[in-house]
Parts: C-alpha cells; structure tokens; sequence
C-alpha cells in the first residue's frame, strides 16, 4: 500500500514503454512423455499506451500467456516481468498484491459478485486494498462508460452489455498499469460487443491506459493497435492496424497449415 | 431413472457427508441407549432371578418411602425356625440386609460407593445363590470380623487385616476385614459388608432376635406358588405383616427398585437422540435443498428428456433413503460402540456388566432404520417436492438459483399464526395460579413459539442480520459488506442453519433462567427461614445414625441442638382425598433454628403430641382447618389420629415429593414411626462461643463420621446451588450435542456455499483478494450466521425461562434472576462457535485454484 503512488510513475525498465515483457516464457502441463507444451519460450513485449489483441486458434495457448502475464497462473520456464517488477518467483500473497494494485481483469462472463451493486463492484479492488478511490478520475470513467443511472444497481438487475461494462469501469477504476481482458465479448450480442470494444479503445486512447485482449474474434480484434497470433504455443505473427478481414485471412492460414500438419480440419472445440 | 440415482448420491457423497453425521448420532444415541438399558436390565433379570429365594418372606412396606427415612422394618428371626418345619420347605433361613450402613477406613474415608450407590450390611449366610464367594481369607466370626467384597476393596485400597469403623444406626464398632469376597454375577454397583450373622441382628438391627427378611427354599417337587401358599398357610392370620414373593416376584420387586435409576439413564439418552434428531433434521433439509439448487439445471435436463415430476421426486427420495440407510448402518454400529462405552463407564461408576453379554433385541436395529430412514425422509421431502418443480425450461435459462426468489408469504402467515397461539399460551401461562393448568400451557406455548420461530426464521434473518451486521462495512470494508450480504444472500438457508442452533440455545436460555431463579429462591427462603449457626446433615439428604447427633450434643460450645427426621405418611383429607407425603418432625426448640410464618397456630401447637401443621393454601384445598382431626397412616403400618395444630403460611411447601408441607413434633413422629434416623440436626452455639470456634469443634467431633457434614449457611445455600447444577449439567450436556451437530450444520452450509460460490471466489481473487481476506469474507458469515442462530435461541429462551419462571412461583420461588452473564457468553461463545465452523471451508474457499475456480461451471 505504502508504495501504491509509486507504482504509477513509470519506472526505469518502464521508461521504454514496456508495459509488460516475457522472455523465453514456457508453460508445460503433465510431465514424461504426456507433457504437452502450451507456451513455448514465448519472447513478448507489451507496449504502454497500446491496445494489444492476442489471437490464435483453440489451444494455441493464447489464454494461457495471457494467465502467466497477469500473474495468475506459474509458469515452468522463462521470466516475465509486470513493469520494472520480475513476477516469476513471487509467492501469492506478493502476486495477490500485484494483481489487485497493478492489474485489471475482464473476463468472458461472471465478471461481477452478485451481492455487490455496480458502484461497490466497481470500486471492489481499492476496497479490498483499503485504498479511497481517486473520485475524479472514477467519475471519467463512470461517465465515459455511461453508468452513472446504473450505480445502485445489483448485476442481476443489468443487461450482459451493462455488467461487462461495470467489469471494464472496475478494470479502470484504480487506473492499473494493464488491463487484461479474456474473451470480454464472447458472451455478448454484436452491438453490445461492439461498445464494450468502443470503450477499451477509448480506455487507451482518451485515458491513456494499456489494455491486452485475448479473443478468436477478427472483428474485435481489429479494434486493437497489434494483433499478436499464437500457434501451438509460440508468437508466430504480428499484425499493426489490423483489419478485421486481415486478421481473417490470417486466421485461415492456421487452419490451412493445421489441416495439412496434423491431417485433420480446423478444431471445433471452443476454448475457454 | 435407478441408475441416475445411484450416480447422482455417488456424485455428491462427499457433500453428503455431514447429514450422514447426523443421521449416524442420532441413530447412534437411540440404539446405544435401546441396547445399554436391553443389556443392563437382562443382566439384573438375570442376577435377581438367581440370587432370589424360592420364596422370600419380608415385613409388609405399608407405604413406598418418599425419602429415606433411615427406618429398617424387620420380623422376628424365630419366623425362620417356624417355616422351616412347613411341608414341602427344605431350608428356610434368616437373613440381615441392612443398606444405609456407614463403613469408613482408618483414615476415615467412606469406603462407600461415590455414584451414592448404598453400602449393605448383611450376614454371611453363603448359599449355591449367593451372589458373591468366598476367594481369600475366611468366613467372619464374632462381632469384629468381617468380609468385603473384591470390587470394594479394589477401588478403596482395602486387604485383608485392615481395620474398619462400621457405622450402623446402632452405634458405631471397630471391626477386621478377615476376607474378600468376589461376584460371580454382576455387581449393580452397591459395597457389601459381611458380618457373622448374631453380629448383624445385634450389631446392625438392635436386636439379637430380629431379621429383615427369610428365605424359604422348596422340597423337590414343590413349585414355588405353592411353596408361596403354604408358607402363607402357615403363617396363619399373621400372614398380612408380611409380603410373600416367589423368586419370580422378588427379582421382578428387585428389578424395579434398581429401574427408576435404568430409567433415567434410559430417558437421558433418549434426551441426546431427540436433541439429534431435531438439529439433524436441519441439517439435512439444508443439504438437500442446496443439492437440488445447485443441481437445478441438471433435473431440468432430466425433465426436458421426458422425466415426469414423480420420477424426479422419486430420484431424490432414492437418494434421501441411500442416504439414510447408510448413515442408519453406521449409526446402529456406533451405537453398539456407545453402549459398550457405557457399561464401561458404569463399571468405573461399581457396577460391573460385561460388555460381552450384551444384548441386541430385535427391536434395536428395527428402531434404529425407522428413527435413520424417518429423518432422512422426512427432511429430504420438501426439497424432493421443489426439484419435481423444477421446469424443464431450467435446463437452458442462466437463472442460477432458482431457491432465492421464491416468496416467504406462507411461512410468515403460518409463522404468525402459530407464534401467536404460542404467544397466548405463554401468557396464559404466565397469568394462571394453576400449576398443573400453568405448566400445560408452558408446555404447548414452548413447543409453538419454538415451531413458529423455525417456521419465521428465514423472515427474521433479514433484519436481524442487518443488525448484527451493521458494522461489518465499517469495520471491516468490502469483505465485511460481502459477508454480510452473503449471509443475507438466501434467507431460508441462513434461517435453517441458524435453526439448528437455536433450538439448543433456546433451551439453555430457558433452563439457565429457571435454574438461576430456583437458586435466587432457595436463596431468599434459606435466608429467611434458617436460624440455625450450623445444619450438620448428608450431603444427599441421607438420614444418619443417633450416635452422631449424641457427640454432637456433647461437643464443646453446643448450645442448642435440634433434631428433625423424616416418614413417609398417607392422609386422609376431609374432602376424601388421600395424599401421600414426606412429613418432617422436629424438635419443640424449632423456633430457635427456623423462622416459620403461621397463618393460624404456633410452632408449640404445631409440634404439640397428637397434633400437625400444614400449609394454609393446602388446607383450604382439602377443605381442612385447625382444630380437624385427620387419620395418618405411618409407614410400618402404625395409624393414627392428629388433629391440626397450625396452618403455615410458606412460600416453598410443595416440590419434590413433598406436598402440604406437614410436620409434627419429633414425639409424634418417633411414636408411629419409631427406629427412624435423624435427617438434620439444627446446632446453634452457646452463649460465649464464637461460630468459628463452634465449627472447629463440630468438624473435629464428626471427624470420625465420613458421612455427614457441618454447614453454616452460606455452606448450605452451596449444598442447594450444586443440587440445582446437576441439572443444569445435564442441560450443558444436551447443549453440547446440540452445538456439535449445529456446528456441523453451519460447516455444511459454508462448505456447500463455497463449492456453489466458486466462480465468484475465483474472480475475487484474481482481482486481487487475498486468502486472509478471502478467510476472513467466510469466517465472517459464519459468524453472523451463529449469532443471529444465538440471539434468537436466547430471545426465545429467556421468553420461555421467565414463564416457567411465573409457574414455579405458584411453587414458591418467587424470585426472578435472569443470569445475564451466562447469556454473554453464550452469545461470545457462539461467535466462537461461528470462527470454529468456519475454518475448513475457510480454508477450502482459499486454497481454491484461482483458474480453475473461474473457469468452474
């Protein structure tokens, strides 16, 4: 808590607009034989000020990097660092710590604790922290999000659209060095998908914050700066400025290859 | 249908567990007492039906004691010389068995029994039917030797050649222990002492020529009616002075003696299964209610493939009574295990039955799948009845829990309904001047507020809980907002956890207030009617021998010694009634140790020959006054005809056996009912002597006499207090149980919450809670959870307590203390208990893998 102020002023390693970075970053599950590789020594930098997409089909290990980014999950090898802090080897209670003062989260659904209302939600990471939540800055992001009728509200009593954007007004509301956020239109209609993508694009644009998506979506991902594509766990592509028809040209190229290495079509198995 | 079912109570074994548990106690404390008291009662059958003469021949008990009046009845022992020479009798003998004797070590240590079981002087008369032989020394002779039995002398470290003091009624004599004797039956538990039998008659009885009873044995070939008959033939017209019993009726006269005391452990046990069954039902109503929520999306697929409501009602009753089966196996098991505790406890306790010879009737299983199978049904048929409910549309709709929504309407009007008819049956209650109309009325007020506060609970747990939580946001932020908000989250499942606990803190309440003012009472009336510097009797109001009140009369700084005693008697009333009582004699000095009120009279008309006091209110409902004449039938048959002398106007004259308060002087008393022992003797001191002085001299003059005590009167006030407390054990005992298996019920209830909330953990941490916050977040609503349970059972209590408190004082206890302290640390206690249950799905919750735990469907 004591050096909650600091963490917002870029620090050195930071100084370079590194919002995050992961060298040689390896994740196996099962061990022998049986072991299967979902990240395999991943080099990644995410950039500060950025709307980074990471893409790539079932399996390919895009959800897993984005866990080991955000402290969620250990990773068997390699180091990634959260700013000037190597995250590798911190214990949970350390980790905890980070994610709630330094990380926001959005994920596909079940994003908000239902005996919570929007406002209480929304502010729930300081709350824990024990930390006043920065009104102001809360206010800009209630009303870019367009919440302010809807504060008082439970999560039982808000649309999928409303309660994903009380998720990415809580990702906001401490103002983290990274938002990351897991699928967070994939349980919603078009439009509200749309405006949810509309708001994380001016999350980085008018507030100045990173934001890192993981999706299967071409269309929300053309809404980022870089598309990172992730093949049987490595970064196998990049993409600047993408469009959505880009990134679906690129996506097939996947499918082609699969088809052709593993003599089997595109796998219909949906990824969490 | 069958195999879902199967499938379905597999899947969940683990979280049934918990209602397994309390199923398994409560089964477990029904068979366990079904078969101690089977096994405890054939083993006596047993012993009596060996041990009893073919016929016994006893002095006629005109009256069944009310208190032990210290009065042994005897017959001549020539009776023996006379039935021997009776057709068809081979042997007739007479026997001494005096109980109530006093033998203590040379350190002058009572080597009797501590559960108070008697110590029995009797003569060695050793027959094929003795229950006891000779396995070391030899038989006594002459009036200083005796035996003692094995059990005895192992626990009190007595061999043989040691020195004892044998404290009869007749005055106290030194004896040797020249042999031990060894049960070759079970032993219920009482010292025995063998003395030669001239030595028993003059020793123990007064009279050389006395015995207390003769045993006849038959001529081949003689049943024993018959013997019966004759043996009453030839007694001739004498024959109604005395009971005549076949070995048959005096096992069955034996058993019963030794039953009132079965009983109790009997009817304590079945106290411990009740208390089971009523907090288990709890239990296991919210662990199917909460399966069935969870499984909500599951029945509705079930339904949507073509399962009809029925089968779906039937699938979970399945489980219900897969559920009860097992826990009714395991519980019959454990119930085996807790009788053989018991009749080991009770061979610490003397009483020596073998755990081998156990008897299982068939009733005890059949009981014991009736009591686990009934509970388990009876409790899962609700739930059953809302999954047959579940549409088939559930299958696909998000709704999580369909449980929460549903309106409380029916339990608030059924709850108000059923609380008001409580309410008004315990002011009711409150109002009577009946007792026996006031304690019905207790009694039904009880069990309706209690049933309606069940029934409401789930209302309560709304505002309640926004109370006691109230500081929760404040105190300890969001986690303390979402604990309290969890805790709210689904009122019927916080109402039935908090249930659980309620019924027992309820009944504590109650019985801490009714017990708090019994001693507030007794309090009052000791300090208002005892005069006397000391009271020096036994501690369990056991009468004790002459000799003792004689040193204590010849104790250096006696002033004034008054003697009481107490008899058995049946009186006619005017108004026909017949009423059988203890009666109390005293001294004529009794104003000097006791302050007694008269509406009418005086102590000295009170106590005056051939006359009796009663109670006024007594009086005027047997249409009695002073000046009447009233036929009194003593004990050992004695009549006679008192006239009333006084009528008192007490506060305490009824309650434990006693009713009209009737006393008379000690003359009287000693007339009708002679060879009767002191009960209490009153000592104030001499002038010029310090009460302290006076104790000193009185402790160093009973010093010899293990059996009796000097109380001043806050030692006597104590001597009550501890009386009134060993009920008040048996509560705390009850309690116990109650909060074991309540706790379980608040374990249950997390630990299923937690594996239903299990997404939303995830979540919390890994936007950043901490598992000390996240342990904090459970404990809390444990916590919340216990104490509502606690504040309403006390509420309800203290309720329950003051009534019972307005029906003890149509008795006499007039006083009200409400024991505030023991209610703080109930409630403290509670929270405790709260911490307590909350700390393995505290410690589940965090443990949980964050990813796997969002990713959890």
């Amino acid at each position: 808590m004591s050096t909650a102020a600091a963490q917002h002023t870029p620090g050195p390693a930071s100084a370079d607009g590194t919002a995050a970075r992961a060298r040689g970053l390896t994740k196996a599950y099962g061990s022998g034989e049986t072991t299967v590789l979902a990240l395999d020594s991943v080099d990644v930098d995410i950039t500060r000020r950025r709307f980074t997409a990471v893409m790539g089909p079932s399996g390919s290990g895009k959800s897993t990097l984005m866990h080991c980014l955000a402290g969620l999950d250990n990773v068997s090898a390699g180091q990634v660092w959260l700013g000037d802090t190597e995250i590798t080897g911190l214990k949970d209670r350390e980790l905890t710590r980070l994610r709630r003062d330094r990380i926001g989260f959005m994920f596909q659904s079940f994003n908000l604790i239902p005996t919570l209302n929007a406002a209480e939600n929304i502010t729930l990471p300081m709350d824990i922290a024990g930390k006043k939540p920065d009104e102001k800055w809360l206010d800009q992001v209630i009303d870019t999000l367009g919440l302010r009728d809807r504060l008082r509200h439970r999560p039982s009593q808000l649309s999928g659209g409303q309660q994903q954007r009380v998720a990415c007004a809580r990702a906001l509301a401490a103002r983290p060095e990274l938002i990351f956020a897991d699928e967070p239109t994939g349980n919603l209609d078009s439009r509200a998908g749309l405006e949810v993508l509309g708001f994380l694009r001016e999350a980085v644009d008018q507030l100045g914050q990173t934001v890192v998506m993981v999706t299967h979506d071409p269309g929300a991902a053309a809404h980022s700066d870089l598309v990172l594509f992730l093949g049987d766990g490595r970064i196998v592509d990049e993409m600047e400025r993408p469009t959505a028809e880009a990134v679906l040209e690129r996506m097939k190229r996947f499918d082609v290859i699969r088809g052709q290495s593993d003599g089997r079509g595109p796998t219909s198995s949906e990824e969490r | 249908m069958l195999k879902a079912t199967l499938r379905s109570f597999l899947a969940h074994k683990g979280r049934l567990l918990l209602s397994a548990l309390a199923v398994i106690l409560s089964v477990a404390f029904v068979a366990g007492s079904l078969i101690f008291s089977d096994t405890v009662g054939r083993t006596f059958d047993r012993l009596f039906a060996s041990t009893a003469a073919d016929v016994t021949v006893t002095p006629k008990e005109t009256l069944d004691e009310t208190v032990p009046s210290g009065q042994t009845l005897t017959l001549p022992a020539a009776l023996a010389d006379r039935l021997a020479r009776v057709d068809g009798v081979a042997a007739a003998r007479a026997e001494v068995d005096v109980d109530g004797i006093t033998v203590a070590d040379e350190d002058r240590e009572s080597v009797s029994p501590t559960t108070g079981a008697p110590t029995i002087g009797t003569a060695w008369n050793p027959t094929e039917r003795s229950p006891v032989e000779l396995t070391s020394g030899h038989a006594p002779k002459g009036d200083a030797q005796v035996l003692i039995d094995a059990d005895t002398a192992d626990s009190k470290d007595v061999r043989i050649g040691d020195r004892l003091t044998v404290i009869g009624q007749e005055g106290s004599f030194p004896v040797e222990v020249v042999g031990i004797v060894t049960f070759t039956t079970t032993n219920p538990g009482a010292a025995l002492v063998f003395f030669d039998p001239p030595t028993a008659q003059t020793k123990l009885l007064g009279d050389p020529k006395a015995a207390t009873s003769i045993s006849v044995d038959a001529a081949d070939g003689v049943g024993d009616a018959e013997l019966k008959r004759r043996v009453a033939a030839a007694l001739g017209p004498g024959a109604d002075t005395y009971e005549l019993r076949t070995a048959e009726e005096q096992a069955e006269s034996d058993v019963e003696q030794l039953g009132g005391f079965l009983d109790i452990i009997k009817y304590v046990m079945l106290g411990f299964a009740g208390i089971a069954v009523l907090v288990g039902v709890f239990l296991i109503v919210n662990t199917f209610s909460m399966l069935i929520a969870q499984r909500t999306r599951e029945l509705g697929l079930l339904r949507a493939l073509g399962a009809d409501r029925r089968q779906v009602r039937r699938s979970v009753l399945t489980e219900a009574l897969l559920l009860g089966l097992v826990g009714s196996t395991v519980g019959l098991a454990a119930g085996i295990g807790l009788a053989v505790g018991l009749i080991e406890l009770m061979g610490l306790m003397g009483m020596n039955i073998r755990a081998t010879e156990m008897v299982i009737g068939w009733g005890t299983p059949v009981t014991a799948y009736v009591v686990g199978l009934g509970v388990t049904f009876v409790a899962a048929y609700l739930p059953a009845r809302r999954a047959a409910g579940v549409s088939p549309m559930a299958a696909l709709a998000d709704a999580e829990i369909a449980d929460i929504g549903r309106p409380l309407r029916l339990r608030a009007v059924v709850g108000s309904v059923v609380g008001a008819a409580g309410a008004a049956a315990l002011a009711g209650c409150a109002v009577s001047s009946e007792t026996s109309s006031a304690a019905s009325l207790l009694g039904l007020g009880v069990i309706m507020t209690l049933i309606a506060t069940v029934v409401a609970g789930p209302l309560l747990v709304r505002p309640v809980i926004r109370v006691l939580g109230g500081a929760f946001p404040a105190l300890f932020g969001s986690v303390g907002r979402m604990s309290q908000r969890n805790a709210l989250r689904n009122p019927r499942r916080t109402g039935a956890t908090a249930a659980a606990l309620m019924v027992g803190l309820a009944l504590v309440g109650g019985m801490s207030v009714a017990s708090a003012s019994m001693t507030e009472s007794f309090d009052e009336q000791i300090d208002k009617t005892l005069g006397a510097d000391f009271v020096v009797q036994n501690g369990n109001f056991v009468p004790f021998p002459r000799e003792i009140t004689e040193r204590i009369r010849d104790t250096e700084g006696v002033g004034l010694v008054v003697r009481s005693q107490f008899t058995t008697v049946s009186v006619r009333l005017p108004d026909g009634d017949r009423v059988k009582t203890t009666a109390a004699g005293y001294e004529p000095e009794l104003d000097e140790v006791a302050n007694i009120t008269y509406a009418q009279g005086d102590t000295p008309a009170a106590l005056a020959s051939g006359h009796l006091a009663m109670d006024k209110d007594f009086a005027e409902d047997h249409g009695a006054g002073v000046g009447d004449t009233l036929p009194v039938e003593f004990q050992g048959g004695r009549t006679a005809e008192l006239t009333v002398g006084a009528l008192t106007d007490q506060e305490t004259a009824e309650g434990f056996g006693t009713q009209g308060g009737i006393y008379f002087g000690l003359a009287t008393l000693e007339k009708y009912a002679p060879g009767g022992q002191d009960a209490a003797v009153y000592v104030n001191a001499a002038s010029g002597t310090s009460a302290g002085d006076l104790r000193a001299g009185l402790e160093a003059t009973l010093d010899p006499y293990p059996q009796v005590k000097v109380r001043d009167i806050a030692d006597y006030k104590e001597l009550v207090h501890d009386q009134i407390a060993v009920l008040l054990y048996l509560v705390y005992a009850l309690l116990g149980l109650a909060i074991i298996i309540a706790v379980l019920g608040v374990v249950n209830t997390l630990a299923l919450s937690v594996v239903e909330r299990t997404r939303e953990i995830g979540l919390l941490r890994a936007i950043g809670l901490a598992r000390r916050q996240l342990r904090r977040m459970i404990r809390l609503e444990s916590v919340v959870i216990a104490v509502f349970g606690a504040v309403l059972g006390l509420a309800l209590g203290l309720v329950w307590g003051v009534c019972t408190q307005q029906v003890l004082a149509l008795q006499g206890m007039t006083a009200l203390a409400v024991p505030w302290g023991t209610i703080v640390a109930v409630v403290i206690g509670s929270a405790v208990v709260g911490v307590v249950a909350a700390l393995l799905p505290a410690l589940r919750a965090s443990r949980m893998n964050v990813l796997a735990a969002i990713a959890h469907e």
